[in-house]
């Protein structure tokens, strides 16, 4: 193997300057704003469901929990018996909304740059922060020093500002949402570096990782500690000879590029490990959706179509919120798996495609047992490009009911999951220059190649839908709503989705 | 989500200048007073116009945890969900 250029070594190429990242992390989100809320639940093993059903997926527990082993993805009847007496709760996610929009609220108070990467974590940068330019100046008998001495004095004067900011911040969390409150701070030269030292100390923690300890963060530590490295990375890392955070680090460009990620994720690893910043994009928008776990699983199609307009309702309203149309549509099935029945036509290895249709198969783990045993079917999807701009919920209706009229249900339906996508902003639509009424103009082609009739209607439906919508913002959800939808309130539940938050009311 | 109780009750509620909260104070429920001690959670919902206040909060001796409802517009206070010390669960449905 060549040498490498000394300015590639992993000494030379770490990040010196000076951390201005702090990621803020809200301890176990959901539970612990139910045990602020309800004394009763305090110091008390708690889990929040989506369903408290024996199914139900446990997607948040506190700290009393998790010592059981109660984590994400537990279902209710597991967490009952690894923690007997465990309280189990359904979400309340306006309280939860109401808790970030607090939370974000405190740390607007230091710094203009701050970025909600979910419900439950925040990314603050500094570097603009006059609250920091503060704290520094505050101290000037350190600043006043000078040559060498001058150097390492700021530096020292900068890690105790961004500290004693934390502590700060630790404080005003607390007075703002509750005392049993906590986050954990970890800050950084970069996102990455700000996010794994929020992962010390927790339920309190506070950590700064920079240049000068950043081998001592590494040491002793796994690689799935590491944000981002799951076990599938971590598999790659280990066939490369790579076993610990430090390995990583001390490996070659060339090997995280060329052998381990086979990609330009290699250079960024390589970069991110140092405390570089990569983590600048931010991804647009690729598609909107929603989806919903039936409580009683069918294979009814007038049921599912039921379901299918108020999944189309919310995804409209979101669209239409953003400004937003949508030029595909894409369904998803997810079948019961109790109730499996099998067809020759979907038996083919893995993916199986039929008719432009897609199937999961699900290659079950008791061995070579029957071929038919070997591929049961766990769901439905499919996905299409349409003509018509999706925007109003009635247009959402059609294009994905035509796609539920395609699915061949052979078992009960338990997930229904709806996404639009190939999303653009709504532009004026550009209006003939010719204003001929539409009794003469029948049949003659715009320059978009649309009739002047069809632009029209679609300029009453998008008005027509944005007239709902404001109806609907002014006396409530789902006041007017399609026919269809008579008596199904409540059926499709609030939820906060994991990730990125985008559309925190709807 | 929850559903929540919707039980009518009867709450003695005042304004405290220092919180800068209109505040429920004293709940009557199940023929008992329970003075309230310091609101634990607040936030409100908007149900179209109408702007709903939720209060978490737990009697003094904290024995028992209420969450109440305000409707900002009839101004009736309901009871959404409640726990009793010793129990396992809270009552919200």
């Amino acid at each position: 193997m060549k040498p490498q250029p000394s300015f590639l070594t992993p000494q030379s190429t770490v990040n010196k300057s000076l951390p201005f990242t702090m990621h803020i992390d809200l301890n176990s989100c959901f539970a612990i704003i139910e045990q602020q809320a309800n004394r009763l639940l305090r110091n008390r093993p708690v889990g929040i469901s989506a369903y408290d059903t024996p199914r139900g997926f446990v997607v948040a527990s506190s700290y009393q929990a998790k010592a059981k082993g109660v984590k994400l993805g537990v279902n209710v009847e597991q967490a009952r018996a690894m923690c007997p007496g465990i309280v189990i709760m359904t979400p309340d996610p306006a309280k939860y909304r109401e808790a970030h929009r607090l939370f974000k609220a405190v740390l607007l108070e230091y710094s203009p740059d701050v970025i909600a990467k979910s419900i439950d974590e925040f990314v603050v940068d500094f570097s603009k922060s006059e609250a920091l330019k503060r704290r520094v100046a505050s101290s000037s008998e350190l600043v006043a020093s000078s040559g060498e001495k001058r150097e390492t004095s700021y530096q020292l004067l900068h890690h105790q500002a961004m500290l004693r900011i934390g502590r700060d911040i630790k404080k005003r969390i607390s007075e703002s949402l509750g005392e049993y409150v906590t986050v954990n701070i970890g800050i950084g030269t970069n996102k990455f570096l700000a996010k794994y030292g929020a992962g010390f100390g927790k339920p309190d923690g506070m950590t700064l990782i920079d240049h000068t300890n950043l081998r001592d963060m590494y040491k002793d530590m796994k690689l799935v500690d590491l944000p981002g490295i799951n076990a599938r990375f971590r598999a790659r890392l280990r066939i490369a000879g790579i076993y610990t955070p430090l390995d990583f680090l001390e490996a070659d460009l060339n090997t995280l590029k060329k052998q381990v990620f086979k990609s330009i994720n290699g250079y960024h690893w390589y970069m991110r490990l140092r405390g570089h910043e990569t983590d600048t994009v931010e991804f647009s928008r690729k598609s909107i959706g929603h989806q919903h776990a039936l409580s009683h699983k069918t294979t009814d199609l007038n049921e599912l179509e039921r379901l299918l307009i108020k999944l189309c309702e919310k995804t409209g309203r979101r669209l239409r919120k953003n400004n937003l149309y949508a030029q595909g549509i894409h369904l998803y099935l997810g079948f019961a798996q109790d109730s499996l029945q099998y067809t020759v036509d979907s038996l083919q290895s893995g993916y199986g495609q039929k008719d432009g249709k897609r199937f999961n198969h699900r290659v079950q783990d008791v061995g070579p047992a029957s071929f038919e045993n070997m591929h049961n079917i766990r769901s439905w999807h499919h996905g299409e490009k349409t003509i018509n701009r999706l925007y109003s919920t009635p247009d959402i209706y059609e294009a994905s009911k035509r796609l539920l009229h395609s699915a061949e249900i052979q078992n009960n339906v338990k997930l229904m999951s709806l996404t639009v996508f190939n999303l653009c902003d709504w532009d004026p639509v550009q209006l003939s220059i010719f204003d001929i009424p539409e009794s003469k103009t029948q049949g003659q082609k715009s320059r978009v190649g649309l009739v002047d009739s069809d632009i029209r209607s679609m300029d009453v439906r998008k008005r027509t839908s944005d007239a709902v919508d404001a109806i609907n913002n002014r006396y409530g959800e789902f006041v007017v709503t399609p026919a269809m939808m008579m008596d199904m309130s409540g059926t499709i539940l609030d939820r906060i989705a994991f990730g990125q938050i985008r559309d925190m009311e709807l | 989500m929850r559903e929540g109780l919707h039980e009518p009750i009867s709450v003695l509620a005042g304004y405290s200048e220092k919180d800068k909260l209109f505040k429920p104070l004293i709940v009557t429920w199940g023929g008992r007073d329970y003075r309230l001690g310091k609101i634990d959670f607040y936030h409100k919902t908007k149900q179209g116009l109408v702007t709903l206040h939720h209060y978490s909060v737990s009697d003094k001796d904290e024995t028992t945890y209420f969450k109440l409802t305000l409707d900002g517009v009839n101004l009736q206070w309901t009871l959404e969900e409640y726990m009793m010390a010793g129990e396992n669960q809270p009552h919200y449905a």
